[in-house]
């Protein structure tokens, strides 16, 4: 869906992408991270179409971000990590005039407004004012905004940043239902954590390059630590009956990997208490990913 | 509708404020009327506040539909969107000034009834037309000044408003004056104009230049917005203003040359050629401070040249360039017709030679400096241009003011050497 090839982009004084090639498959969510100013966001950016590269190409779907950019804004939705929203305006004018500004015609962008506010689950807000609205309301009208005309690309920068856990959680789930139906996303992001919840593969950006050379392949599912304040024998045989995979395992802790579901980790957990184990800890692991990044960055925790 | 004109008249014609301005307006008229003869009167009351509405806050209003979008973060998803850049720009320009022009047209009527009392109905609708041009090209300047400084990314959105609204305000101010001038000309007994070896009339002179002038302002707006749009704009619409620009002015050599009545230093071809080079060095100088200058972009179109993409190079040329090139090639047409002259000649190669140096200086520090770069140049023109003949002056040397000003063979020397040294500079430095 995306290809990058040899893209070089530079600020006067600073190369902020040396040389990017990459690419993203259709209908899938792809996660860039990195140090601050490695260059996350210019390469969002000019995936975009709204930066010209220095040299090197970026082509979405077939069309070159350089040749016919504005073919490419029509199917297209980006969330720059500090955006704006026109505070005056209600949830639903802020949604129609972004329908109306994405060519939808007049007649067909009130309903249009209302799916993407259904989508983000927003459609009891509709007339409020958007200055009104929470932080994570408002990450909420800005997301539907730029999904209002169904692109078939869409790309967040930073999306997860200042939201508190509830509203990252809605966020993921947002992110896995977009790319359900059919959209390609790419998220730039700083959390770790969330990532293995949504994203199909890694991209560590550091220095204006890919690290490693290429995206990683993330496991579905959750890896789970458990920690418990007594230590028993039989935590391995308990968690092997409660159809987790065990991917580590002593008397005092374990580490397992099963779905990323919300309600079997409830179940869990519940099973454990239940079973008196004495639960000190119960919490995603995100070690390894931690381990793969730091290792491709070279930067110590 | 027009996506953007309509989400413009939801921000800023609110019931609620054109009430409050329809009520304003109305008190306002009301204190005209009572006030004691002389002071104050219905039409001139209502002339005021025309200006006000339409140019003073019409003017702010235009700029900020760019600047305001900048601040508050909302111009990348409106360059995202699908609206074109002539949608765009008179979605902004009557959009976003929509509570001034109603303020604005409630006045109207009370400046051109008593026109028409006075004078006649004709004279009162040209009166009317030149009002309403005059507010839509004070409102474009700011709206196209806007489009030019949010490229120089000052993060100073106040001071960006306010630079635009002064653009905007002068422009209708100069007209105006010109404007106003018509009347005493005619009291003098002059009403026509001679322009290009014809006479014509001066308020319909006035009137068709206001016209053309407001013409290219929005031209100007459209092309600047479609390249915020990222629409590639090619060379060709500046070059046909800056023909556009040469031959109006040239054309005023009918009316000035009798009356400066120099045959002996200067032919009718030849202060033709001083008036187009004069608005060309002055678009060069203007272009030149205002456009960023990207040395990363200038890298870009030098490797496009050594590439052999000329043309490529070519249609991606800034305005600045194109200005520069057009200055020197009327500069040299100049210096080779100036045979009555040969002093006059030498001053045009010797100006091309510190033109030179000037845009390189501009070049050099914009890459050394960034945004901040253009003023540090502006200082050392300020210097070279006339603080350091002042000192060669004070020191009994103004035999070398040659280094500095362009005068005599030595002045063409001089100027061609620090243009072509100071170039070699600026092109080292883009080159890293």
């Amino acid at each position: 869906m995306i290809e990058i090839r040899e893209l070089v982009f530079e600020y006067p004084g600073h190369r902020a992408l040396a040389g990017v090639s990459l690419t993203i498959v259709k209908n899938s969510i792809t996660a860039l991270v990195g140090p601050n100013g490695a260059g996350k966001t210019t390469l969002l950016r000019c995936m975009a179409a709204l930066e010209t590269p220095y040299s090197g190409d970026v082509t979405i779907d077939g069309l070159d971000t350089r040749e016919a950019p504005r073919a490419i804004h029509a199917g297209l939705g980006y969330l720059p990590d500090f955006f704006g929203l026109y505070d005056a305006l209600s949830v639903r004018r802020c949604l129609h005039y972004a329908a109306r500004a994405h060519g939808i015609g007049a007649g067909a962008a009130a309903g249009a407004a209302e799916v993407a506010a259904g989508r983000v689950g927003l459609l009891d807000r509709m007339e409020q004012a958007a200055g009104q609205l929470s932080r994570g309301l408002r990450q909420r009208l800005a997301i539907a905004q730029t999904i209002v005309h169904q692109p078939k690309v869409l790309l967040l920068d930073e999306p997860a940043a200042g939201l508190d856990p509830k509203a990252r959680r809605d966020l993921s789930q947002l992110l896995l239902s977009l790319r359900d139906s059919g959209m390609t996303l790419v998220v730039s992001s700083h959390i770790l954590a969330e990532l293995e919840d949504y994203s199909d593969r890694m991209v560590i950006v550091d220095h204006g390059r890919i690290a490693g050379g290429e995206s990683i392949a993330l496991k579905t599912g959750t890896r789970l630590r458990i920690v418990l304040a007594a230590p028993r024998d039989d935590l391995k045989d308990f968690l092997g009956g409660q159809g987790a995979q065990i991917l580590e395992a002593s008397s005092g802790q374990a580490v397992v990997s099963m779905a990323a579901d919300a309600a079997a980790r409830a179940r869990l957990l519940a099973a454990l208490v239940e079973a008196g184990f004495a639960v000190a800890d119960f919490t995603e692991d995100t070690r390894a990913l931690e381990d793969v990044y730091f290792a491709q960055t070279g930067r110590g925790a | 509708m027009n996506p953007e004109l309509q989400r413009n008249l939801w921000l800023e014609a609110s019931p609620f404020r054109l009430a409050l301005i329809a009520g304003l307006v109305l008190l306002a008229f009301a204190a005209a009327s009572v006030a004691p003869r002389g002071l104050a009167t219905p039409s001139g009351t209502a002339l005021a506040l025309y200006w006000f509405f339409a140019v003073l806050w019409g003017t702010r209003s235009a700029a900020l539909s760019v600047v305001a979008e900048i601040r508050e973060r909302t111009w990348d998803s409106q360059k995202l969107s699908s609206i074109g850049p002539w949608e765009m720009v008179w979605g902004k320009l009557f959009g976003a000034t929509a509570a001034n022009w109603f303020g604005a047209l409630l006045c109207l009527p009370f400046i051109l009834l008593p026109a028409a009392h006075n004078t006649d109905l004709a004279q009162a609708l040209v009166y009317g037309v030149i009002l309403l041009a005059l507010a839509v090209f004070a409102q474009g300047v700011a709206l196209l000044s806007s489009l030019v400084l949010i490229r120089r990314n000052t993060g100073n959105w106040r001071l960006d408003t306010f630079l635009c609204q002064v653009a905007g305000v002068g422009a209708a101010l100069t007209y105006y004056s010109l404007w106003s001038s018509v009347s005493a000309f005619r009291r003098s007994g002059t009403s026509t104009l001679d322009w290009w070896g014809h006479a014509f009339n001066l308020s319909n002179f006035h009137l068709v230049s206001l016209l053309l002038f407001l013409g290219w302002a929005l031209v100007g707006c459209w092309r600047a917005m479609r390249a915020e749009l990222r629409f590639a704009n090619g060379p060709y619409v500046w070059l046909a203003y800056l023909l556009y620009s040469a031959i109006y002015s040239a054309g005023f050599e009918s009316w000035i040359g009798p009356r400066l009545n120099l045959p002996h230093i200067s032919s009718p071809l030849v202060t033709k050629l001083v008036l187009a080079g004069l608005t060309l060095l002055t678009s060069t100088y203007s272009m030149v401070f205002l456009e960023p200058k990207d040395p990363v972009r200038l890298r870009w179109l030098g490797e496009q040249v050594r590439n052999g993409h000329a043309y490529k190079a070519f249609l991606a040329l800034d305005c600045w360039m194109l200005s520069y090139g057009a200055t020197l090639v009327v500069g040299l047409v100049l210096a080779v017709s100036w045979t009555t002259n040969p002093d006059g000649a030498l001053s045009v190669l010797a100006m091309l030679g510190f033109l030179t140096r000037d845009v390189a200086i501009f070049v050099l520090m914009r890459g050394r400096a960034g945004g901040k770069g253009d003023f540090a140049a502006l200082a050392i023109l300020g210097a070279l241009y006339l603080l350091l003949p002042t000192v060669l002056t004070g020191l009994g040397l103004p035999g070398l003011g040659f280094l500095f000003l362009p005068h005599g063979i030595m002045g063409v020397i001089a100027g061609w050497g620090e243009g072509v040294a100071i170039a070699w500079l600026a092109l080292t430095r883009i080159a890293r």
